[in-house]
């Protein structure tokens, strides 16, 4: 669960940021919209970041696992 | 080669950069974003100036322009007359006597070049009529509307709003179709282990499942994303959007409940159980209540199935790779946590 939290609130940074540096979208909807479909790939990049990012963790926690015993 | 199965996960990688290179680098045809004024009187001469995008109206040689009134009845510009490429000004004499009564009639604008091809605005000049009390297509007959050149080079469609927002096909849309598939191969490993008992099965289940539903989250995200910038809001009463939320709470439910149970038997044969319930709500949820109404969706309403109007064979070019770029890609993703499930098991289990 702390992953679809962690997920959602980075997104939630992100937006602001670029709401904020635009002025309410503008740069986002300049050359046609482009510049959102650039958001959309970037979303599916972080996402996949956060994925790979817990799954290193998780095997760094067995890792560890295995040393100890 | 050290990476398992190197070849199909390599061209997934590859695939879905040639998805992103390729769908981002293409040009959109070209089309009317601005033009004025938008009305005007029957009988007036009116010299509209047109904004377009990705247009060549300087370089090509002859642009011709019509106003539009239905399928038989247009008017051909009587001046048109380019400013810069994307600027131009066009004169229409519009008739005193319409072929219609009703007071306002929307017209169609129409620019045709041998470059850009032809493109239109809809309801761009409204008219009012001055005298609606008879209708005569006499002055409505001589626009000779024929031999529209295609525009040269792949192009992928211009939708008004949409604009360059289409190319959203390959990531958004794809990603939904990428999570069904990887849904159906939980779903099979699920069936698997309720009928052999083979706990591997529920690994692979599970795994599949959760790369799925990571898809399902990223379609919403992204989906989000898009319609801030093209219906102004994040999130709508669009069907589509509601009963695809309804159906990723049922699958976020699938999450909850394998953390809830410690009892490894249990939680298998539960969530193995669980999951086809959801896959069986998904069906309607998905791709039955939405074809119901109409939807905000592009290219929606009625039963568009993989077609309508908008996915014209340029996006088909990069959709269907991008779909399989995606499953293959998460089935990469999924294959890790797989590898990672079986070694736990193996540490834990001794």
């Amino acid at each position: 669960m702390k992953k679809f939290v962690l997920f959602i609130v980075i997104q939630i940074i992100v937006l602001q940021g670029i709401a904020a540096q635009s002025g309410g979208g503008d740069f986002l909807r300049s050359v046609g919209k482009i510049y959102s479909v650039v958001a959309v790939i970037a979303v599916i990049f972080i996402g996949i970041f956060i994925f790979l990012f817990r799954l290193d963790r998780k095997l760094t926690k067995l890792e560890n696992h295995i040393k100890n015993e | 080669m050290v990476v398992k199965g190197w070849w199909w996960k390599f061209s997934g990688v590859i695939i879905f950069l040639y998805v992103i290179i390729g769908g981002l680098t293409i040009p959109t045809r070209s089309g009317i974003t601005k033009s004025q004024p938008g009305s005007a009187q029957s009988g007036d001469s009116i010299s509209m100036t047109v904004e377009g995008y990705n247009t060549h109206f300087l370089s090509a040689g002859l642009n011709r322009a019509w106003l539009k009134l239905d399928s038989l009845y247009a008017i051909k510009a009587k001046n048109v007359n380019a400013t810069s490429e994307v600027d131009i000004s066009i004169t229409f004499d519009i008739p005193k006597i319409f072929p219609a009564t009703e007071n306002v009639q929307p017209l169609t604008l129409i620019i045709d070049n041998e470059i850009d091809g032809a493109f239109v605005q809809p309801n761009s000049l409204f008219v009012t009529l001055s005298d609606s009390s008879y209708s005569d297509k006499s002055q409505w007959i001589n626009a000779e509307m024929k031999a529209f050149n295609k525009a040269k080079g792949i192009k992928f469609p211009y939708r008004n709003i949409l604009n360059e927002t289409i190319r959203n096909t390959f990531f958004h849309v794809a990603l939904w179709f990428a999570m069904f598939i990887l849904l159906i191969i939980g779903l099979y490993h699920a069936i698997q282990y309720l009928r052999t008992g083979n706990f591997d099965h529920d690994i692979q289940s599970s795994s599949f499942n959760r790369i799925a539903i990571m898809y399902g989250i990223f379609g919403l995200i992204t989906g989000s994303i898009w319609a801030k910038f093209t219906w102004n809001t994040f999130w709508t009463t669009d069907v589509k959007l509601n009963m695809t939320a309804v159906a990723m709470l049922i699958y976020l439910a699938y999450l909850v409940l394998r953390g809830s149970s410690s009892d490894h038997d249990k939680r298998a044969k539960v969530s193995a159980s669980y999951s086809i319930f959801a896959f069986l709500a998904l069906i309607p949820l998905v791709f039955v209540i939405p074809r119901l109404t109409d939807s905000l969706h592009p290219g929606n309403g009625g039963n568009p199935a993989l077609g309508g109007e908008d996915l014209d064979n340029t996006l088909r070019l990069f959709f269907y790779p991008s779909i399989v770029a995606l499953i293959l890609l998460g089935s990469w993703m999924a294959n890790l946590l797989i590898r990672y499930e079986r070694l736990k098991e193996k540490i834990f289990m001794k």
